[in-house]
């Protein structure tokens, strides 16, 4: 569980843990340490992945010897902790239909009725692992394994805002209309993304999300 | 206290310095894509580095300006004109009420900037006017500026500066990148890494401020990589499978699936901005320990010039 820092070009380290797939574990550790590493005001940004982080420094202000110190007093640090990060978002989702044109696709692979299907996908409580591609979208922990389904071979030109999908193992929301290869299996009427709502962002990176049939 | 819109041109769009510390939100820090030239336009015609100015990719805009104002050129080269008159670049002129100004195509580089005295007003989002046009933030109402738009100019803030001899930044068709090892650099063939440093590649016409497709010999990995989407960064330059890299620029998605080969050094990241479609882009390597003294020698060039500005 000890994560590797290196060199990713001359302004940036990568903190990479050691996983095969998803890790829970880690993904815990890479948010508690995004945390520690963004409270220090130290980078311009800090970047957490599903097993990694990306944080970047302003190289005329300090070395790269130093930031790789101060991650690892940072590691030293948080490495034990224990505690969940983020808050539990509950998010109300129409699945199937209209909202959901994938979601045949879906049903046909898991061999699930749609009901089944829906059972499934909203029995189980989400992390948000990673957000990233366009603002908000929303990277979640694995869905059931029966829902594992690959991407489209050609990417729809325009998915809506809020539509919720699957990609392999990974389960996402589109925080904006734009194109994309998800399996679709409905939409949420809640604004993942506004950006004139006073906090724009309806979820964060460690956060974790229910989703509740309507 | 503004301006007209005549023509737009190939695209252009309001920018500041960006909103740098949001892509773990999925924002990129965007922002001017060559911060050297912006900076220096606004600093010809007394503005701070960071006032919105409008960036003006491949020429073609035409406007009118509807008072007296000062304005700066720096960037790309093109071939601007007041009243018909040539401008010239890199130098504050003044204005009069009515006056139109054209900018041609770009002879070298891509982006020019056009500072005027006071700034111009757009939308704020996140402490930035600068325009992201995927997700329609910044700028005026989220998109370029369009024939008939009127932009507000600002109040203005000192006097105008001149440059001294060789601060102009140098631009040209070829652009040469120093860049260090990404993650995944062990992951290409030893060919690969070589055909990275001495190839030319080109930019193809999937070229814009999120990234540019280059073109070029084919960079191999060692073997099929099938990788988690992970973190990426402005100056990352990307191989996917089908061996032809894509280069990450200011407002680059936020994370990536292909191999993270290179990243572009930091005293180098303003010269992403300038790379045209059709323009050749090579890639030099840069070891760790000189690309912070690189960087320190660029700062200190422009430290005492243009207060508040680093690379």
């Amino acid at each position: 569980m000890t994560p590797t820092i290196s060199n990713y070009g001359d302004h940036a380290l990568l903190i990479r843990w050691p996983t095969d797939g998803f890790s829970e574990p880690v993904n815990d550790a890479v948010h508690h340490l995004a945390a520690h590493l963004r409270e220090s005001g130290r980078y311009i940004e800090v970047v957490p992945g599903y097993d990694s982080i990306v944080c970047v420094f302003d190289l005329g202000l300090r070395s790269m010897s130093s930031a790789k110190r101060h991650v690892e007093d940072g590691l030293a640090r948080h490495i034990s902790k224990t505690t969940t990060a983020g808050k539990l978002v509950e998010i109300p989702v129409n699945y199937g239909g209209t909202y959901g044109p994938d979601m045949p696709t879906i049903c046909a692979t898991a061999k699930l009725t749609e009901d089944a299907v829906i059972a499934l996908h909203s029995g189980q409580i989400y992390r948000v692992c990673m957000m990233g591609f366009i603002p908000g979208f929303s990277f979640l922990s694995p869905a059931p394994i029966a829902l594992h389904h690959p991407r489209h071979a050609t990417p729809r030109a325009k998915v809506p805002a809020g539509s919720l999908g699957i990609a392999n193992w990974q389960t996402g929301i589109y925080g904006l209309e734009s194109p994309g290869g998800w399996q679709i299996i409905g939409r949420t009427p809640f604004s993942i993304f506004d950006a004139e709502r006073e906090v724009p962002f309806l979820l964060n990176a460690g956060d974790r999300v229910r989703f509740i049939p309507q | 206290m503004s301006l007209t819109v005549l023509h737009s041109g190939t695209q252009t769009l309001v920018m500041d310095a960006g909103r740098p510390g949001h892509r773990h939100q999925g924002i990129p820090g965007g922002g001017a894509a060559d911060k050297l030239s912006f900076a220096v336009a606004n600093h010809l015609v007394g503005n701070r580095w960071d006032t919105p100015a409008l960036e003006c990719a491949l020429g073609g805009l035409h406007i009118r300006f509807e008072r007296t104002a000062t304005i700066a050129i720096s960037g790309a080269q093109m071939w601007a004109q007041n009243q018909g008159m040539n401008l010239p670049m890199n130098k504050a002129v003044d204005v009069e009420k009515g006056d139109i100004l054209t900018m041609s195509f770009t002879r070298a580089g891509c982006r020019a900037y056009l500072a005027i005295a006071g700034g111009v007003e757009a939308t704020t989002f996140m402490d930035s006017v600068s325009t992201y046009l995927p997700a329609s933030l910044g700028g005026l109402d989220g998109g370029p500026l369009k024939t008939g738009d009127i932009v507000r100019i600002g109040d203005r803030q000192g006097e105008p500066n001149s440059l001294p001899k060789g601060h102009v930044p140098a631009l040209s068709n070829h652009v040469v990148l120093r860049a260090g090892a990404g993650p995944e650099w062990d992951t290409l063939s030893d060919a690969g890494k070589r055909y990275l440093f001495t190839t030319p590649f080109y930019a193809t016409t999937a070229t814009d401020r999120m990234g540019t497709r280059l073109k070029g010999d084919k960079i191999a990995l060692n073997a099929p990589l099938n990788m988690t989407s992970s973190p990426l960064l402005p100056g990352t330059l990307q191989v996917p499978p089908d061996g032809q890299p894509i280069l990450a620029l200011a407002d680059g998605h936020c994370t990536g699936g292909y191999a993270r080969a290179l990243q572009v050094i930091q005293a180098d990241l303003w010269l992403l901005g300038q790379i045209a479609p059709g323009a050749a882009v090579s890639f030099r390597r840069s070891l760790a320990e000189e690309s912070s003294a690189i960087l320190k020698a660029k700062n200190s060039y422009y430290a005492d010039l243009i207060p508040g500005f680093r690379f």
